[in-house]
């Protein structure tokens, strides 16, 4: 009798730390499609790419960035796929699946129908990705990925990215745990 | 009807009456004997009221006696009760240290896995780039190349050769 209550404590216990990890990932990735240029006066750069902002002037060398297309999606298995386009792009962003730090992604530039560039990459929730597309007219195709903290990103929309960044040990070590046994139930 | 040795016991106490006594005695088979145990009887029964009457408690011992009874009952009612809650296995100290050995379980998993890899800055907080293809056909010349910037760790992807496009493919 207390071998099967002990069997029923133990399945409810690995139940939960299975479960667990997939209710509390709840990430927004935004993706953006932006056209850097230099021009006399040039506007606000966007919120979203603002904590970027001197990277991103230094290593393309615009005073501007615009965007063009871009989409927000909240993540809660891991598994979802969308698009964000302009008028003529559209990159279309295929998660599949979490990692410990973040998302594994399978990106895809199409110029209208035609496929320019794909990759597959591990983003991180501590670190965008920037892609530099083909050059329009006088300026240069951005593709930009940022990984928010969705209750973060619902509580202050204006910046102060780095405390949601940081990587919590307990998580982590809770998602391997987890992840190992997955790996060890059939 | 009364059966002879009603007769007989109610003789002795003297609790036969009239015609019921005369013919009681009358049925005796030996009246002489019959009166000799009668009056043996009746001094044994004396006797023993004298010897064996009932002994009065005193205060105290009355008191000590109804103690015990308590405390006897009360003992019983324990062991009782704790025979009921025996038959519950999750008592509140159960529960208590069932949820203190899970707690210390899952530290030490926690700890144990925590340790047995621990997070190198390039492979847990960076952006990696798995794999990366350009058009060939499209973009014959193009290159790419992977690097991460220092301040805030931005993963950038640089490519070079891609076909140029004009300027109205930057509309919204």
């Amino acid at each position: 009798m207390r071998v099967r209550r002990s069997l029923l404590l133990a399945g409810l216990v690995t139940l939960a730390m299975i479960v667990a990890p997939s209710a509390t990932a709840a990430h927004v990735v935004w993706s953006g499609l932006v056209i850097a240029q230099n021009v006399p006066e040039p506007a606000p750069i966007p919120q979203e790419l603002t904590h970027i902002e001197q990277t991103l002037k230094s290593l393309f060398g615009y005073n501007q960035f615009q965007v063009i297309g871009q989409s927000s999606k909240t993540l809660r298995t891991g598994q979802e796929d969308w698009l964000a386009s302009s008028k003529y792009f559209a990159l279309h962003v295929d998660a599949q699946g979490e990692t410990d730090a973040g998302y594994t992604v399978k990106l895809k530039l199409y110029k209208e129908l035609e496929l320019l560039l794909e990759t597959d990459a591990k983003l991180s929730t501590r670190s965008p990705l920037v892609i530099k597309g083909p050059q329009v007219g006088d300026g240069q195709l951005l593709l930009v990925l940022l990984v928010n903290d969705d209750e973060r990103t619902e509580q202050s929309p204006h910046g102060h990215r780095h405390a949601a960044n940081q990587a919590n040990p307990v998580v982590t070590a809770w998602r391997r745990l987890s992840r190992a046994i997955q790996d060890v139930l059939p | 009807m009364k059966t002879f040795e009603e007769k007989w016991t109610a003789w002795l106490d003297d609790q036969l009456t009239g015609k019921e006594l005369a013919d009681f005695e009358a049925s005796l088979p030996d009246k002489e004997a019959a009166e000799a145990e009668k009056r043996d009887a009746t001094k044994l029964g004396t006797l023993l009221k004298q010897e064996l009457g009932a002994q009065p408690f005193s205060n105290e011992e009355f008191f000590n006696h109804q103690l015990r009874e308590r405390i006897a009952r009360e003992n019983a009612q324990d062991q009782h009760g704790r025979g009921g809650e025996r038959s519950t296995w999750w008592t509140v100290p159960r529960l208590v240290w069932t949820g203190a050995a899970s707690l210390a379980l899952f530290m030490i998993c926690a700890v144990a896995v925590m340790r047995e890899k621990a997070p190198s800055e390039r492979s847990e907080y960076l952006t990696q780039i798995l794999n990366m293809r350009v058009d060939p056909v499209v973009s014959p010349n193009a290159t790419v190349s992977v690097f991460e910037t220092k301040g805030d760790r931005v993963t950038v992807i640089w490519t070079e050769g891609l076909q140029s496009l004009p300027s109205d493919y930057a509309a919204k």
